[in-house]
C-alpha cells in the first residue's frame, strides 16, 4: 500500500513510519497541511493518515479541500484530543476513520488495512464465503458445509464484518465502532464474550477454527491453510 | 408580558408592595375620614343643640314677660313663619295650645323621636326634640329635623368609598405598571443565567445606563461573569495544555514501550514491557475520561445531538451486556417499551447506559439480576437500571458521581472511580434527572428524560451520522429474511 502521512510531530511520524516500512508498506510523510494537500492530490495513495491539528492549514480543513478535488483514498485522522465531537466532525469533513493519539501501531495498521481493501463492489454482495463458511446476507443464514447455523443479530453482525475483512486483524475497538456502535471504551469484556460465543457456533468440536485471537492485536478469520 | 403571564405579575415582589402600601394609605383614608365625620358630625350636633336650647329659653323669657298668652301667640306665630324649628304646645293638662310636631312625646328633656312625613308618604323623619315644662305647668316641645345631619352622614361614607375604590384601583394598576417594569428586568437577568447555564459564557446582562438601582446590579453581575469566564477559561487553558503537554510525552513512552516489545526476543523482558504497556494505557485512559467528563460538563459540545430511538439504543447495549453479565454468572434482563425517542448524542447516552450496566456488573456478586427499564411515563421517558446486588448505603448515594469517589467495599474491584462521574456529566448534557435509591435489596438508578427538545428550526439533520441510520446501511433487513428482496 502507498500511504501518505501528514504530521507534524516528528516522533509520531517516525513511529508510523517505521511501523509501516516494517510491515511492508510505501509511506511517504510531510508535516504541514499546505505540502500535504499538494502532495495527497497529486501522489495517487491508497490512504493518508493525518493530524487533527497541523501548523498553518489545519487537519479539517486540508480532507475538506482533497475531497472536494477528488481524492478518492481513505483518509485517517489522528488526534491528541479526546473531544466528544471530534469525530462527528472528523467524518464530516470527509474522513474514513479516527483514532485518538496515543494509538498502538497495530490498531493504525488493522485500520489502515480495512480502509484500502474495502472492495467496490461490496454493496452487491450477497453471499460472504470464507472455506466452507457461507454468510448469505438476504437470507440471514450461516452455514458451514452443510450445517445451518444458528445467529443471534449482533453475532450475525460479527461474522459479517469479520468475513468482509477476512484475512486482516481487527481491533477490538474496530469491532466496538463497527458491530456494536460504541464509540467507547468499555471496561468489560464485550468483544471477547461474543467473540467466544461465536467461536463455539461456527467452529464445532473436530472442525478446524477459522476465528484467531491475534495476541496484543485482535482477531482474525481465515481459511486453514 | 403582562397579557401574556398575568399571574406572575402577582407573585411579584413589588406588586406585594403596590398592595400593601394600597393598604396603608386606604386605611390612613379610613382613620382621616372618621375623624373629620367625627368632628364635623359633632359640630352640627352641637349647632342643632344649641338652637334648639336658646329657643326654648326665649320662649321662657317671653312667658316670664308677658304672660301665656303671649307665649301662645308667639308659638303660632314661630309655626307660621319660622325657617325650620318645630314646636308643640300643650297646657297643664296635655291640651294642644299651638305647634306642629304630633303630640308624640311627653318625655321630659331631650330625645329623637319620629314624625311623619307630611310632602312624603309613608316614609317618616327623625327630630331631635326637647321638652320643657314651664312655671306655668304648660309643656313646651322645641325640636329639630336632624335630616341634614343623616345627609352629612351619607355624602361622607359615600365619599369615603369613592376614595377606597379610586385608591384601589390606582394601587393595583400602579403595582401591575411597576410590576412588569420589573419583571423585564428580572426576566432580562433570567434569560442572561439560563444561556449561561446552557453553556454560552458570553451572555451578559443588558445595561440601561440608568443607574438605577437594578443597572447596578446587573453590572456587579456582569463583572462576576467576566470573572468566572475567565477562570473557565483559564481552567480550560490549563487542563488543555496538561492535556497536551502529558498526553504528547505518555504516547512517546507508548510508543518507545511498543518498539521495544517488537524489538525484544526475550519473554521475561517482554512480559515487564507488557505490563508497563497497560500502566501507560490506564493513565491515558484517567486522564481522556477525565478530559472527556470536563468536556461534557462545559455543555458545550453538542454537535454530536439529533432525535435518537432511545428504544433501539436500549436494546443495543442490553444485548451487548447480556453476555457479559451471563459470562460473570449474573442474568440480565431487558424490558424495553418500543418507539421511544430522545434528542440527545447516542455516543454519549450509549455510554452512560454501558457505565451503569458495567457497575451493576461489576460491583454485585454471582447470581445477581439485574434489571433494564424503559417506559414512557406521562410522556416522558423513563429508564432504569436496577439490581438486587448490596446497594450503596444511603450516606453514600449523593457521592458516588464523584470523580474518583470509590466505595470502600469495591476497592478491591478495578476501576477508575470515573464511571459515575461521567454518567452525572452525560445525564446533566442531556437534561436527565437522575435518582438514585434503594430496590430492596440493591441499587436502582432511575433516569427521566425531562428535557424538551429545542425548537424545529434548531434541528439539524443528523441522518447520516445516527448510530441506527449506519446499522440499517450495513445490514439490510436485519429483522428477518425476505426471499426474492434484493
Amino acid at each position: 500500500m502507498r500511504i501518505l502521512i501528514i504530521e507534524d510531530d516528528m516522533e509520531t511520524a517516525d513511529y508510523v513510519m517505521a511501523g509501516l516500512h516494517r510491515s511492508g508498506h510505501l509511506a511517504e510523510h510531510v508535516s504541514d497541511g499546505r505540502e500535504g494537500i499538494v502532495c495527497a492530490a497529486g501522489g495517487n495513495f491508497d490512504a493518508i493518515v493525518i493530524d487533527r491539528m497541523l501548523p498553518g492549514t489545519d487537519g479539517l480543513t486540508v480532507v475538506k479541500t482533497l475531497r472536494s478535488v477528488g481524492v478518492k483514498a481513505g483518509i485517517i485522522f489522528l488526534t491528541a484530543r479526546a473531544g466528544v465531537d471530534d469525530r462527528v466532525e472528523g467524518l464530516d469533513a470527509g474522513g474514513d476513520d479516527y483514532l485518538t493519539k496515543p494509538f498502538a501501531f497495530s490498531e493504525l495498521l488493522a485500520r489502515l488495512h480495512s480502509l484500502a481493501r474495502r472492495p467496490p463492489l461490496s454493496d452487491v454482495e450477497t453471499i460472504l464465503r470464507v472455506a466452507d463458511l457461507e454468510l448469505d446476507l438476504i437470507a440471514r443464514r450461516a452455514k458451514r458445509g452443510d450445517r445451518d447455523i444458528q445467529l443471534r443479530p449482533r453475532e450475525f453482525r460479527l461474522l459479517e464484518y469479520l468475513m468482509r475483512n477476512a484475512d486482516r486483524v481487527v481491533t477490538r475497538t474496530m469491532l466496538l465502532e463497527k458491530v456494536w456502535n460504541f464509540h467507547f471504551d468499555p471496561k468489560t469484556k464485550i468483544v471477547e464474550t461474543h467473540m467466544s460465543k461465536l467461536r463455539a457456533k461456527v467452529s464445532l468440536e473436530g472442525e478446524p477454527e477459522l476465528i484467531h485471537t491475534i495476541r496484543g492485536a485482535g482477531y482474525v478469520l481465515r481459511a486453514p491453510v | 408580558m403582562f397579557f401574556g403571564r398575568p399571574f406572575r405579575i402577582f407573585r411579584t415582589a413589588s406588586f406585594a408592595l403596590a398592595l400593601l402600601y394600597a393598604a396603608l394609605f386606604a386605611g390612613s383614608a379610613v382613620v382621616l375620614g372618621c375623624i373629620v365625620y367625627w368632628t364635623v358630625q359633632n359640630s352640627v350636633d352641637r349647632q342643632l343643640t344649641a338652637r334648639i336650647e336658646g329657643e326654648l329659653q326665649l320662649l321662657e323669657v317671653v312667658l316670664q314677660a308677658d304672660g301665656s298668652a303671649e307665649l301662645v301667640r308667639q308659638v303660632q306665630q314661630r309655626v307660621v313663619y319660622a325657617g325650620n324649628l318645630e314646636y308643640f304646645l300643650a297646657d297643664a293638662d296635655g291640651k294642644r295650645l299651638a305647634g306642629s310636631l304630633p303630640e308624640a312625646t311627653r318625655k321630659l328633656g331631650w330625645s329623637d323621636i319620629e314624625v311623619p312625613d307630611q310632602q312624603n308618604r309613608g316614609h317618616t323623619k327623625t327630630f331631635r326634640v326637647k321638652t320643657k315644662v314651664f312655671d306655668n305647668g304648660y309643656r313646651m316641645t322645641v325640636g329639630d329635623d336632624l335630616a341634614p345631619i343623616y345627609e352629612i352622614r351619607r355624602a361622607f361614607f359615600e365619599a369615603l368609598i369613592w376614595t377606597l375604590a379610586a385608591f384601589l384601583g390606582l394601587a393595583l394598576l400602579g403595582g401591575i405598571l411597576l410590576s412588569t417594569l420589573f419583571l423585564r428586568r428580572v426576566d432580562a437577568i433570567s434569560k442572561t443565567v439560563a444561556e449561561i447555564i446552557g453553556g454560552n459564557l458570553n451572555s451578559r446582562v443588558p445595561l440601561r445606563g440608568t443607574y438605577d438601582p437594578f443597572d447596578r446590579l446587573s453590572a456587579s453581575l456582569n463583572r462576576m461573569l467576566d470573572r468566572i469566564q475567565l477562570l473557565m477559561e483559564t481552567l480550560s487553558q490549563i487542563s488543555n495544555d496538561i492535556a497536551h503537554a502529558l498526553r504528547t510525552p505518555l504516547s512517546r513512552l507508548r510508543h518507545k514501550l511498543e518498539t521495544a516489545l517488537i524489538a525484544e526476543r526475550n519473554s521475561e523482558s517482554n512480559k515487564t514491557i507488557d505490563a508497563a504497556l497497560m500502566e501507560t494505557d490506564t493513565i491515558l485512559d484517567t486522564f481522556s475520561a477525565l478530559l472527556r467528563i470536563a468536556q461534557i460538563e462545559s455543555g458545550t459540545r453538542t454537535a454530536g445531538f439529533g432525535n435518537l430511538d432511545l428504544s433501539n439504543l436500549f436494546e443495543t447495549v442490553a444485548d451487548a451486556f447480556a453476555t457479559v453479565a451471563e459470562d460473570e454468572g449474573k442474568t440480565l434482563t431487558a424490558n424495553i417499551a418500543p418507539k421511544v425517542t430522545y434528542w440527545g448524542d447516542a455516543d454519549l447516552l450509549s455510554e452512560m447506559l454501558a457505565n451503569l450496566i458495567e457497575n451493576a456488573i461489576k460491583h454485585t456478586a454471582e447470581g445477581t439480576e439485574i434489571e433494564i427499564t424503559l417506559s414512557t411515563q406521562n410522556g416522558v421517558p423513563v429508564a432504569a437500571v436496577a439490581d438486587n446486588g448490596p446497594g450503596v448505603p444511603d450516606q453514600h448515594r449523593t457521592r458516588i458521581f464523584r470523580r474518583f469517589y470509590r466505595l470502600e467495599c469495591s476497592s478491591g474491584t478495578p476501576g477508575s472511580g470515573l464511571g459515575l462521574a461521567l454518567v452525572a456529566a452525560v445525564a446533566e448534557l442531556h437534561g436527565i434527572e437522575l435518582v438514585v435509591a434503594d430496590n430492596q435489596p440493591g441499587l436502582r438508578m432511575t433516569m427521566s428524560f425531562v428535557a424538551q427538545p429545542p425548537k424545529q428550526a434548531e434541528i439539524r439533520d443528523f441522518t447520516g451520522l445516527s448510530l441506527f441510520a449506519e446499522q440499517e446501511k450495513s445490514v439490510p433487513l436485519q429483522a428477518h429474511a425476505v426471499p426474492g428482496v434484493h
